[in-house]
């Protein structure tokens, strides 16, 4: 089986040293180390074991800036087989419209069984992506998965969707796009093996010019961009935090007015 | 030289330090207090790949070179120095096989050496011979019957040389008084049920409690001639050209446990206060930091810059090997004695670990060569006619 | 025919076929916005029986569109309800569709994105009107709040729930039954079982009070005094990403970067050491107040009112205050 994976890198939020760039409120990717946006390494664990067991392997898909390979590197540490990156300085400030089009149209060239994406991305992903891709290539869209199991002989795949209630079970004919959520379970550290493994893994990097775009002739980029940032500013502070050092009974006290004076209760 | 790791460097780093932290760390002061070897860390390293670093992907080693597997050693040295050395040791011991051995050797030993499944341990010192390396008297004789060696003497203060499943021995082979000193000795492999072959004593250390020293001792010990590594005489040279290349992993475990002791005391000196304030700010304190941090430092640079010399075949490869083992040993030593000297009284006590890693240090000193051989090395170098 | 130019709003239904409540804020919001800016304002419910749902939408806009699609009783409804509403705005040409940035606005945008071209805003906590929306979002964690509009004449708008209050219109609206333009060629996917899970009943993301558990709670039962406070308040029960890894609690309850993003007028954490991954989904809360023994832990830099001290002790504390208010 083969499972494509879109993974998209994203600054380290632990790092606390996301910034925009003054000069045109794009995200500034050079001011923290970027590392893989943690939905896809659920998306990536699921593609993973699924391999394990039915054999096969698992591609990397990725458009993104230029230090790109060195986060796929920790993706492949963790067993994906090779990788596809697009990159081209043109599609830097992208929007979501031109990401869409751009991996819809990569994915597009590729052979695979399933296509595995994250339900969003820490960066301010609005999680509609996926959903674009899939449209444009006519895949069945199979989302927000707690549980995917295909049936490699049947060539079909079954996905426990969640819902407010419990879950949806969907069933879809290969190749098909699911949704991964964390549902599915913690990815794995990459072993040593793994990492030293990744060094000769395959990384194919594409330029835009590469890629037969999906969704028609129009531009993409970061030139083309549908939506425009006006300005960023911090949002106003929360005020003093206020420190209850009380035995239990005198600190709950204290919380119920608290409450009742801010008219929660 | 790439000034900064590469990314696999540096995750290979991140995961050994996870692994460090998670796992070994809980353990350190238990073995430093029972004084036993880690049986369970040596299989925790084994099962994580650890141990097969400093060997050939052919022999299922993941093949990494002196800096991957010094930052490895840094990375566990940081939290149990003892558990560190098991790395650095199975890398010592098996460097003269990786530089010297024959397909044949390489192919009998090093899977189960790459899998962690057997230890090696390096058996070159002797009571009478420390730094004095050519005085070993140890003598490997030839049977000119059958082409083995017959082994007679004794090794002192061998790494894990109780643990070990084989043993590479320097015994002495020159047939005459006449044959040049640094060509007396040759290099065996004695595996360790060979008959003859014995543990005399281990030794109650001041530090490293939990990394057996041994005694060991050879009585009547036969090996085939298949197990001798390099041509006979060529013992000494494969002594040295061995530590060229081991002393950055002593240089990495000393950097670990500076590491270690900095990161204690930084997070000692910010929480305790005294007089209002924690002690952190007080100018003679963060003093004492700040030359801890710059100095471990630098001597973790200069580890990295040697790794990469001498893996580049740098000709001065003895020289860098000499000083970054020299400048950590020392650091370590420093930065540990600091550590103790930030907390206090609390630095005195078992309840904290820089007494542990202040003991710890001193061997990195004296292992591998003393601080004054280091230094002989280097200003040999230097004087050296151009 | 609906005015270009005009503001439309998605009438997502839950899996009983209701209006779920995010559409009934995003169309308090959408009314808002077309009385300041002086357009039309129109809803859109597709669903395999919609009147419902219309009708309850209708409440807050002055027009909806109710299409009727059968498919949607047993498929998967993201791909085919936005089928059916590209095919409408690209007929109409709003200026925006607004929809809900929970699971399903989310799916339904992707789609309407990707056939009309359109652009899209997304997460928004504000919206206001300039020739055009303009979105104000939290990002990184909430460090920053930027300012966006389209670039077009056209364009998506997601909103997050408990952004606004749903606010019914002085008079109700008209619902207007409507076929679909076109015809639909992507794939559908059939739902071939349905199952429920325990214990989750509204979402999250729209409760107005939430107690969450973290790494202190110590384990599933450690649970039963998050449950009992929540309860007591009328809230809903929350957990970070370490309880859920841990399987103390299901993933449905996970507030954070991978998990739910909540807005709540109060967001009691027990437990929670505040680390950035499980802040970003709750600092925007109104009122937070945390229980936790470590005075240095990050919540304490954010949070309105902590506790120091054993929250197996003040929470039940808490719990017994607030029955014995109500009591006396």
């Amino acid at each position: 089986m083969r499972i494509v994976v879109l993974v998209k890198p994203v600054p380290d939020t632990a790092s606390g040293g996301e910034r925009l760039r003054p000069d045109d409120w794009r995200l500034d990717r050079a001011a923290t180390t970027a590392v893989v946006n943690a939905n896809d390494e659920y998306a990536l664990e699921a593609a993973l074991k699924l391999t394990e067991a039915h054999g096969g392997e698992v591609v990397l898909l990725t458009m993104a800036g230029a230090a790109a390979p060195e986060t796929m590197r920790k993706a492949l540490a963790m067993g994906a087989t090779s990788g596809v990156l697009v990159s081209d300085d043109a599609l830097g400030g992208s929007d979501m419209v031109s990401t869409t089009r751009v991996l819809a149209g990569a994915l597009g060239a590729m052979e695979y069984d399933l296509a595995f994406a994250g339900a969003d991305t820490s960066d301010s992903g609005g999680g509609i992506v996926p959903a674009g891709v899939a449209a444009l290539l006519g895949l069945p869209y199979l989302s927000y998965a707690a549980k995917i199991e295909p049936d490699p002989e049947a060539r079909t795949v079954r996905v426990n969707r969640i819902t407010p209630t419990g879950y949806d079970v969907l069933e879809a004919p290969m190749p098909a796009l699911v949704v991964a959520t964390q549902a599915l379970g913690e990815p794995r550290y990459p072993s040593l093996k793994g990492i030293m493994a990744a060094r000769s893994k395959a990384l194919e990097t594409k330029a835009l010019a590469d890629v037969s775009v999906a969704g028609g002739d129009g531009p993409v980029g970061g030139a083309a961009s549908t939506t425009a940032v006006l300005g960023a500013e911090a949002p106003p502070p929360r005020g003093a935090t206020r420190v209850i050092r009380e035995p239990a009974d005198e600190a709950a006290r204290q919380v119920v007015a608290f409450l009742a004076e801010r008219r929660i209760i | 030289m790439p000034y900064r790791l590469t990314e696999d460097q540096a995750a290979l780093r991140d995961a050994v330090r996870i692994l460090a932290d998670e796992q070994i760390a809980p353990r350190a002061a238990e073995i430093d207090r029972t004084a036993e070897f880690p049986w369970d860390v040596k299989d925790l390293l084994a099962s994580h790949d650890v141990l097969s670093l400093p060997f050939p992907e052919q022999y299922g080693g993941l093949g990494g070179d002196l800096l991957t597997v010094c930052l490895a050693v840094e990375q566990i040295s940081r939290v149990c120095a003892t558990s560190g050395l098991i790395l650095a040791v199975q890398e010592l011991a098996s460097l003269p096989l990786l530089l010297f051995g024959t397909e044949e050797q390489k192919q009998r030993w090093f899977p189960d050496l790459a899998a962690g499944r057997h230890l090696i341990a390096f058996a070159l010192t002797e009571a009478e011979a420390g730094s004095d390396v050519a005085a070993a008297r140890t003598r490997a004789r030839r049977d000119d019957a059958t082409g083995d060696w017959i082994i007679d003497g004794s090794k002192r203060f061998i790494s894990q040389g109780s643990v070990a499943d084989l043993v590479v021995v320097f015994a002495a082979t020159a047939e005459s008084d006449d044959t040049p000193r640094h060509q007396r000795l040759s290099c065996f492999v004695v595996e360790k049920d060979t008959p003859g072959f014995g543990v005399e004593r281990i030794e109650h250390k001041m530090g490293i409690r939990g990394s057996p020293t041994a005694e060991l001792s050879f009585s009547g010990v036969r090996v085939p001639d298949a197990h001798r590594v390099g041509e006979i005489g060529q013992g000494f040279e494969i002594a040295m050209r061995t530590l060229d290349r081991s002393r950055p992993g002593i240089a990495a475990q000393a950097v670990g446990i500076a590491q270690g002791a900095l990161e204690v005391a930084s997070a000692y000196a910010r929480d305790r206060t005294q007089f209002g304030k924690p002690i952190a700010e007080f100018q003679m304190i963060g003093a004492m930091l700040a030359d801890m941090d710059a100095q471990t430092e630098a001597a973790r640079q200069l580890l990295y810059k040697a790794c990469t010399e001498i893996e580049a075949g740098a000709a001065d490869a003895g020289r860098w090997s000499a000083m970054c083992k020299l400048v950590a040993g020392d650091t370590a030593m420093r930065v540990t004695t600091d550590a103790v000297q930030v907390l206090g009284g609390y630095g005195y006590i078992d309840e904290f670990p820089v007494e542990r890693m202040m003991r710890d240090a001193k061997i990195t000193q004296l292992y591998e060569g003393t601080q004054q051989i280091q230094r002989l090395v280097i200003a040999r170098a230097l004087a050296a006619p151009r | 025919m609906a005015g270009a130019g005009a503001i439309w709003v998605h009438g997502e239904l839950t899996g009983d076929g209701d209006l779920a409540n995010i559409s009934a804020e995003v169309a308090t919001l959408a009314r808002t916005l077309g009385e300041a800016a002086g357009r039309d304002v129109v809803g859109i419910v597709v669903g395999a029986d919609p009147e419902g749902a219309a009708g309850e939408l209708a409440r807050y806009v002055p027009r909806v569109l109710a299409i009727t699609e059968p498919a949607t009783a047993d498929h998967a409804a993201g791909t085919i309800v936005g089928q059916r509403i590209a095919a409408l705005v690209e007929r109409d040409g709003p200026a925006v569709l607004l929809t809900g940035a929970g699971p399903e606005g989310r799916d339904l945008a992707g789609v309407v994105s990707a056939l009309t071209g359109w652009g899209v805003l997304v997460n928004a906590v504000a919206v206001t009107w300039d020739d055009g929306p303009v979105v104000t979002m939290s990002v990184f964690g909430g460090k920053l709040t930027t300012t966006s509009r389209l670039t077009g004449d056209h364009g998506i708008v997601t909103v997050r729930p408990n952004v606004v209050t749903a606010e019914p219109a002085a008079a109700p609206g008209a619902v207007e039954a409507i076929e679909a333009p076109g015809e639909m060629t992507l794939p559908q996917v059939p739902i071939v079982d349905r199952l429920e899970a325990a214990g989750v009943a509204a979402p999250i993301e729209e409760a107005r009070v939430i107690v969450a558990g973290g790494r202190g709670v110590g384990g599933p039962d450690g649970f039963k005094v998050v449950e009992e406070l929540a309860a007591e308040l009328g809230g809903a029960v929350g957990a970070t990403r370490a309880a859920v890894d841990s399987g103390w609690i299901p993933y449905a309850q996970q507030i954070g970067q991978t998990g739910k993003i909540v807005k709540p007028a109060l967001y009691l954490a027990l437990g929670i050491s505040g680390a950035i991954q499980h802040k970003v989904g709750m600092q925007t809360a109104e009122t937070i107040v945390a229980v936790n023994r470590d005075p240095d832990a990050p919540i304490a830099d954010f949070a309105d009112v902590v506790v120091i001290g054993d929250l197996f002790e003040v929470a039940p504390a808490i719990t017994a205050a607030l029955r014995a208010r109500k009591a006396g």
